[in-house]
C-alpha cells in the first residue's frame, strides 16, 4: 500500500507541474509576436513567418515530452496496482446468492436506511424505486410482458409507513436521550410498552427512571445560580415519591441506595453512592439499551443486520476465494449443497446462535436431525443415537450408562 | 475451545478484496483524460505547423497582401486559444480526479492502521465500506438520487463515482426511451478503446435499432434512407453479424402491422423490450470499459457474510434459545432479523466443526437449554430483590414457561 501512495504522490506531483498549458500559452505568444510585428512591418510577413516554425515546434515537442513523461508514470502506477491487487482477483459471480432477488436487497437496503435514521435517502429511494417500477409496468404492457410490481420495495405501502413511523420515533426519543438529555419521550414509551418489556426481563424503564432521578439530584449541583424554590436532592426526592413506586418490589434494593445518598448529598464523592451518580457513560448505556429494546419488540436486531453481513462477507471473502481456486484446479465440487465447506473464522462478536456438532457424526443438528439428550445428560444427534442404538438399549458413548432411545429428549440450543 | 472458531486478526493485505474498483476507476478515467488531450495535442500539432508553412508560402507568393497573412494568424491564435481552454479543462478535470484518488488510497491506508478487528476503528470503517458499497448499489440499480443522497449524507463523495454512474444511467435511461443518439455519441468517443476491447456489439445492435425504426414506420421513402443506413453502417459488421444483416434486410417484407403472423425472430426485432435489451448493454459494455465489475460489490460482499452468519437454527421452525428477541439476555441474529431472513433463505449455511455453547449449560423439562448464568442473571430482573433466586420459579426466557429449579437439569455438550 505504501508503494501506491508513493506513485501516486510521484504521478500526481508530476501532472500538477506538467508544463504543457505553458507551452500552449509560449505558442500563443508567438503567433501573437508574429502577428503584431507583420502588423507594424508587412514586408516582414515572409521572414516572420518563416521565424515561427521553429519555436512552435520546439513548443510541441516539451508538451509531448512532458506528455511521454506523465504516460510513464501512469504505467508504473498501474504496475504498483496490479501488483496490489495481483492475488486479489474481483470475485467471481459465483459467489452471488442475490441477483435472483431484488426486491429482497431493495427492501433490506430500504430497512437498514430507516433504521440508521436516514428518512431522507429512504424516502428518495421509495419514490425512485416507485417510479422505476411504473416504467417497467408500462414497458411490460407495451411489450406484452407481464411482471409483478405491486410492491416494488417488496414490503406493502403500510408496512413500509409503520416502520418509518417506529423509526422516526426511535430517533426523536434518541435525539433527545443524546443532545438534550432528555428522558420523558424515553419513559413515556417505556411506560406505554410496559407489558412487553416485562417479559423480556427488561429493566429499562428502572433505568431510564433511576437516571431521571439521578439527573435531577445533581441538578443543582451543576447550575448553582438556578433560583429554585427546592435543591436538586429535594426535586429528585418529590420525583422519587411520585414515579418509584411501582419499582419498590423488584428493585428494593437499588431504591435504597437511591435514598440513602440523600444523607450524602453535600460530599457525594466520598460518599459509597459515588458510583451510582458519577457515571459517565450512563447515558451510552441507556442509549445502547433503549435501541436494543426498542429493536427487539419490533423483532430486529439491534445493530443494523446489513452492516454485519457485508462485515462479516468482507472478513470471510478470502476463505471463500481461495475455497474457489482449489476447487477449481482439482475441479471438484461442494458435497454438502445447504453447508460452506470450509470453516470461516469470525470475531466472537458475530457469533449469535449455539452451534451444535454432534460428536458422533460431526455433522451440525438441524431440524430434521435435532440434537438428543439421552438421561445421563449428553447429547448427540438423533441419526447418530438411531444408528447407535438399532432399536434397542445402548450405551452413551460418553460414559458407561446404558439407555434406551425412547428415554432421549429433544433439546433446543 | 473458542480460540480456534473466532478470529479477530486483522489482515488488511487480504482484506483488500472488494476495493480494487476504488483504485482502478479513478486510474482508468485518469488515462482516458490523458488519452484525450493526447489526442488534442496531436490534432493541433498536425493543423498549425503545415498553416504556418502555407500562409508562409503564400506570403512569399504574393508578398503584397499582408491582409490575408493576419487573418490566417488570427484564424491560428484563437484556434490556438481554443486549444488552450480544453487543456486546462482537461487539466483541471485531472487534478480534481488525483486529489480523489489520494483520498481513496489514504482511505485504504487507514485499513492497515487498524491492529484488530474487534477495534472500534475498524468498525468505523467497515460502516464507510458499507456505506460506499450501498451507494454503489443504488447508482447501479438506476436510483441516481437515492444514492447521491446517502453520499452526500455520509461526506463519501469521495469514495464513491458517482458522476460515472450518473452519466452512464443517464445514456442507459435515454436508450430506455427509444433515443440511440447519446449512446452512439458515447460509442464513437470511446471508439478505439471498444475496439481494442473486442467490444464492437453495442455499435451495431444500435445502429440495427435504428434501421428496424425506421423500417417501422412503413414509409416508402424511409425504406431507401433505411437501406442506405445498412450499406454504411451494417454492412462494415459483415464478418462478425453476418447472420443478423440477413435478417435485417428480409425485415423489410415484414410489416409489424401483421405483428401476429410473424416468424418469431422478425418478432423479436420490431419488439419494444430490444430497448431494455440495448440499455443493459450499453450498461454492461460501459463498466467493461472503464473495468468496473458487473455485478455490484455489496451481493459479494452479502452473499458472503450471509453464509458465514447462517447456522441452522435461522430458518428453523423452533425459536433458538441462544438467540432470540423474546428476552433481553439475548442478541438477535441478524440473520433471523427480518431484513435478511427471506435473502439468506437459499444460501448454504456456515460450516462448524465444534459445538459452541454457552458455558455451564442446564436443560429445562422443556428442552431449552441456556448457559446458567444467563438464566439466573434473567430470574433475578425477573424476580427481583437480593438472594430471592433460589427457591424461586424460573422462567423459561424463550418460551414463557414456569418451572421450578429443581427441575433444572445439567447437560453435556461436547
Amino acid at each position: 500500500m505504501d508503494a501506491v501512495q508513493k506513485e501516486h504522490d510521484r504521478l500526481w506531483k508530476r501532472s500538477k507541474s506538467s508544463n504543457t498549458l505553458d507551452c500552449a500559452q509560449q505558442i500563443i505568444d508567438a503567433l501573437q509576436n508574429a502577428r503584431d510585428a507583420i502588423a507594424a512591418e508587412p514586408t516582414s510577413a515572409t521572414v516572420s513567418l518563416a521565424k515561427l516554425h521553429n519555436p512552435v515546434k520546439g513548443s510541441f515537442d516539451a508538451i509531448n515530452a512532458s506528455l511521454k513523461e506523465i504516460y510513464g508514470g501512469h504505467n508504473k502506477y498501474t504496475k504498483v496496482l496490479d501488483r496490489l491487487f495481483k492475488d486479489k482477483p474481483l470475485p467471481s459471480n459465483e459467489i452471488d446468492a442475490l441477483s435472483s432477488h431484488p426486491a429482497l436487497v431493495h427492501r433490506a437496503i430500504y430497512l437498514h436506511l430507516l433504521r440508521e435514521g436516514l428518512f431522507d435517502v429512504a424516502t428518495t429511494l421509495h419514490a425512485e424505486s416507485t417510479a422505476i417500477s411504473s416504467m417497467l409496468e408500462e414497458k411490460a404492457v407495451l411489450g406484452a410482458r407481464d411482471e409483478s410490481t405491486a410492491a416494488p420495495l417488496g414490503i406493502d405501502e403500510t408496512e413500509s409507513n409503520r416502520m418509518q413511523e417506529q423509526f422516526t420515533s426511535m430517533y426523536h426519543i434518541l435525539y433527545e436521550l443524546r443532545e438534550n438529555h432528555n428522558l420523558r419521550p424515553a419513559i413515556s414509551w417505556a411506560r406505554d410498552h410496559t407489558k412487553a418489556l416485562e417479559i423480556r426481563g427488561s429493566n429499562l424503564e428502572f433505568e431510564l427512571c433511576r437516571l431521571q432521578y439521578v439527573k435531577l439530584f445533581l441538578a443543582e449541583m451543576e447550575d448553582a445560580s438556578e433560583q429554585e424554590s427546592s435543591t436538586g436532592p429535594q426535586r429528585a426526592l418529590k420525583y422519587a415519591r411520585e414515579e418509584f413506586q411501582a419499582f419498590s418490589g423488584r428493585y428494593l434494593l437499588e431504591l435504597r441506595q437511591l435514598a440513602g445518598a440523600m444523607a450524602f448529598c453535600s460530599n457525594l464523592e466520598e460518599s459509597p453512592y459515588q458510583s451510582i451518580f458519577d457515571n459517565h457513560t450512563a447515558w451510552d448505556e441507556v442509549v445502547a439499551s433503549f435501541t436494543r429494546e426498542f429493536c427487539a419488540l419490533m423483532e430486529l436486531s439491534a445493530d443494523s443486520p446489513l452492516y454485519i453481513a457485508a462485515t462479516a462477507g468482507a472478513i470471510a471473502l478470502p476463505t471463500l476465494l481461495k475455497l474457489q481456486n482449489i476447487m477449481q484446479q482439482k475441479r471438484t465440487e461442494w458435497t454438502t449443497e445447504n453447508e460452506l465447506p470450509v470453516e470461516i473464522p469470525l470475531p466472537p462478536s458475530y457469533q449469535f446462535h449455539s452451534i451444535f456438532v454432534c460428536p458422533v457424526s460431526k455433522e451440525q443438528t438441524t431440524d430434521q436431525n435435532p440434537p438428543m439428550m439421552m438421561p445421563c445428560g449428553h447429547v448427540i444427534a438423533q441419526e447418530s443415537l438411531h444408528r447407535l442404538s438399532k432399536g434397542g438399549k445402548f450405551k452413551c458413548p460418553y460414559c458407561p450408562s446404558e439407555s434406551h432411545p425412547r428415554d432421549a429428549k429433544k433439546v433446543f440450543l | 475451545m473458542a480460540a480456534e472458531l473466532t478470529t479477530t486478526k486483522l489482515n488488511a493485505e487480504s482484506h483488500l478484496q472488494l476495493d480494487q474498483p476504488l483504485l482502478r476507476l479513478p486510474h482508468e478515467l485518469v488515462r482516458r483524460n490523458f488519452k484525450t488531450s493526447q489526442r488534442y495535442v496531436e490534432r493541433e500539432k498536425e493543423y498549425l505547423l503545415p498553416a504556418l508553412k502555407d500562409s508562409a508560402n503564400a506570403s512569399l507568393v504574393s508578398p503584397n497582401t499582408p491582409e490575408q497573412t493576419l487573418a490566417s494568424l488570427d484564424a491560428m491564435i484563437s484556434r490556438m486559444q481554443n486549444f488552450k481552454r480544453k487543456l486546462q479543462t482537461l487539466h483541471d478535470e485531472e487534478q480534481a480526479i488525483q486529489a480523489q484518488s489520494a483520498k481513496r488510497i489514504q482511505h485504504l491506508q487507514d485499513l492497515y492502521d487498524i491492529p484488530s478487528l474487534a477495534d472500534v476503528k475498524y468498525d468505523e470503517w467497515s460502516r464507510i465500506r458499507l456505506d460506499r458499497l450501498l451507494v454503489d448499489y443504488l447508482l447501479r440499480a438506476g436510483y441516481s438520487k437515492s444514492g447521491e443522497r446517502l453520499a452526500k449524507e455520509k461526506g463519501i463523495e469521495d469514495l464513491v463515482d458517482l458522476d460515472v454512474f450518473v452519466q452512464c444511467q443517464k445514456i442507459a435511461d435515454s436508450l430506455n426511451h427509444g433515443e440511440t443518439k447519446e449512446a452512439l455519441i458515447w460509442c464513437s468517443e470511446n471508439r478505439t478503446t471498444l475496439k481494442k476491447l473486442g467490444q464492437n456489439n453495442l455499435e451495431f445492435e444500435l445502429r440495427l435499432q435504428q434501421y428496424i425504426e425506421m423500417i417501422r414506420s412503413r414509409v416508402p421513402a424511409k425504406f431507401l434512407e433505411a437501406t442506405l443506413h445498412a450499406r454504411k453502417y451494417l454492412v462494415p459488421y459483415q464478418a462478425t453479424h453476418n447472420e443478423e444483416i440477413c435478417r435485417a434486410s428480409a425485415l423489410l417484407a415484414y410489416s409489424p402491422e401483421n405483428f401476429d403472423a410473424m416468424p418469431e425472430a422478425y418478432k423479436e426485432m420490431y419488439s419494444h423490450t430490444r430497448w431494455h435489451h440495448l440499455s443493459t448493454l450499453f450498461i454492461s459494455t460501459h463498466h467493461t470499459l472503464i473495468s468496473l465489475p458487473t455485478r455490484p460489490l455489496l451481493h459479494i460482499a452479502l452473499s458472503a457474510g450471509l453464509s458465514a452468519l447462517k447456522t441452522p437454527a435461522c430458518h428453523s421452525a423452533y425459536a433458538s434459545s441462544s438467540s432470540n428477541s423474546h428476552s433481553t439476555t439475548t442478541k438477535v441474529c441478524p440473520i433471523c432479523s427480518t431484513e435478511l431472513n427471506e435473502l439468506a433463505r437459499n444460501v448454504p449455511y456456515a460450516h462448524h466443526t465444534k459445538s459452541y455453547v454457552e458455558s455451564d449449560p442446564i436443560v429445562l423439562p422443556n428442552g431449552r437449554i441456556y448457559g446458567r448464568a444467563r438464566l439466573e442473571d434473567l430470574q433475578r430482573k425477573l424476580v427481583g430483590g437480593v438472594g430471592e433466586v433460589s427457591g424461586a420459579d424460573v422462567r423459561d426466557p424463550t418460551t414463557g414457561e414456569v418451572f421450578k429449579w429443581e427441575e433444572v437439569k445439567k447437560v453435556y455438550i461436547s
